[in-house]
């Protein structure tokens, strides 16, 4: 995201409360697929959505222990990203060469970050506040910052402080493009706000900002 | 432009028994829209835009036409006429995927165990063992035979775990016969198809065909088995990336397990049976 001239590559994919240790879920990073996922010990890892065997979505695949396997065959990827199980073949020892596609991740103040692999900058700050929720747009970015005049652009996303159910809150969100026009919000807010009242300002956001973009 | 060996395939596009009269089943073949119907005289009748007629045959309970000129017979399955034999319809399911990615799914076994878990395979039957792969020069199809697998259950007759052996057929660029080990007759085959429409590259509808040795499963759980392995097989094919079948070597990984698909994907390569398929690596 282009924000004042600064770049940064990292994009929110998430909450860390939301990917648990042994779930996969898919992400998006400038318009690349994505499998996020947590590791039964609880490492994180972010990679193409796509098993280089049959081309599968990882998204649709299954945690066991320390490994991401691929729903279609059971291929199974170490969390350094090689292949070490084929269940077809159960004796053979995995080419090196066979492994899944890994992008940067990182987490920070109960945030997942995405960045191409080897080119992000430093984390986007966020600090002092606390994850709220996600929530997903029929909308772009440019059209919620437009809805939210009182908040500012920085590296990830808007923030600011502003009334927002009925509340003053300092609030954050998180801006991540997907596909087909839609944008996910991960959300944040000031520790003393009141989460419940700041949630359902953001469902009557949502609801206004899609009406504007459909009428 | 759609190649001219595409063009002059034989191509299933409705059952034959479902078959109304004007207008019929409207359709697409290769992008463009078709009817399916029955004329004034009984006739089954295959139109595209301009109203031209196209080459028809009628077999295996499906509606076949051809949108170029036919340069071979439709193939046959000899034991589809077998005395004994159940032949069933099983209706259709549109799947949004290459046709090619749809054959391909179907040659392949070592997907029983994940995608149709306690069912065609389970966990820890999951090893594929060497079987043969060749091109029969006589008919020029895709063969693979003693190809042999663990399955719980391996058909509505079957009970308990068995060892069936496989032998799978690609008799066209856009069908699939494989003959299994028949629970009820130890010694005989059972056969099912899947015969491919192609709509676009990339979206399809599947019409799978059985003709089984089983006088006791009624019709409807015979049906209902075989959509529940397709909608489980849907779940996957929806979900490949590309959509289209990957045809150069590099952009995928097969293993000794994958033979079939391997041959497969030559045969079309060779014959420039291309619609559906992505050819250079992207």
């Amino acid at each position: 995201m282009k924000t004042g001239g600064r770049v940064t590559n990292w994009v929110a994919n998430g909450l860390s409360r939301d990917v648990v240790a042994g779930v996969v879920v898919p992400g998006r990073w400038q318009g690349v697929d994505l499998a996020i996922w947590r590791s039964a010990t609880g490492v994180l890892r972010a990679w193409k959505d796509r098993c280089p065997h049959r081309g599968m979505r990882l998204s649709h695949g299954f945690v066991r222990g320390e490994g991401l396997s691929c729903i279609y065959h059971g291929w199974t990827y170490g969390t350094d990203g090689r292949c070490r199980s084929i269940p077809a073949h159960p004796d053979l020892v995995p080419p090196a060469a066979i492994r899944a596609e890994a992008l940067d991740c990182a987490e920070a103040d109960g945030v997942i970050w995405v960045a191409g692999a080897g080119e992000a900058g430093p984390l986007p700050a966020v600090t002092g506040l606390v994850p709220l929720r996600s929530l997903a747009l029929h909308a772009l970015p440019g059209q919620i910052a437009a809805a939210l005049p009182g908040l500012r652009l920085f590296p990830g996303g808007l923030r600011g402080v502003v009334v927002l159910g009925g509340i003053q809150t300092s609030l954050c969100l998180l801006l991540q493009e997907l596909a087909r026009g839609q944008t996910m919000i991960h959300a944040l807010c000031g520790p003393q706000d009141d989460p419940v009242a700041v949630s359902r300002g953001l469902e009557d956001l949502r609801r206004s900002i899609e009406q504007g973009v459909a009428a | 432009m759609i190649p001219q060996a595409v063009q002059d395939c034989w191509y299933p596009l409705a059952m034959a028994a479902l078959t109304g009269p004007y207008p019929g089943r409207a359709t697409q073949l290769l992008g463009q829209p078709i009817r399916v119907f029955r004329d004034a005289a009984g006739t089954i009748r295959v139109q595209g835009d301009a109203g031209a007629d196209l080459p028809v045959i009628l077999r295996f309970g499906h509606v076949w036409a051809c949108p170029g000129t036919p340069q071979r017979d439709l193939f046959t399955i000899p034991e589809a006429d077998h005395p004994g034999r159940r032949l069933v319809d099983c209706g259709v399911v549109r799947v949004k995927c290459s046709p090619l990615r749809a054959v391909e799914n179907f040659l392949d076994i070592a997907h029983f165990p994940f995608v149709h878990t306690d069912i065609l395979g389970a966990e820890p039957h999951t090893e594929v063992g060497r079987y043969e792969v060749h091109i029969r020069e006589d008919t020029d199809e895709v063969w693979a035979t003693k190809v042999r697998f663990h399955q719980p259950q391996a058909a509505m007759s079957a009970e308990g775990g068995i060892e069936t052996e496989y032998m799978y057929r690609v008799p066209a660029p856009t069908a699939a016969v494989l003959y299994k080990t028949c629970p009820a007759r130890p010694g005989d085959w059972d056969v099912i198809g899947i015969f491919v429409q192609p709509l676009t590259e990339e979206l399809c509808d599947v019409w799978p065909w059985m003709a089984l040795y089983d006088d006791v499963t009624p019709q409807a759980a015979l049906i209902q088995f075989q959509q529940m392995i397709f909608l489980q097989d849907r779940s996957i094919l929806e979900n490949q990336i590309p959509r289209l079948l990957p045809l150069d070597p590099g952009m995928e990984i097969p293993t000794q397990a994958d033979l079939t698909s391997v041959a497969y994907r030559r045969w079309l390569k060779r014959k420039g049976l291309t619609y559906g398929a992505q050819m250079v690596a992207a």
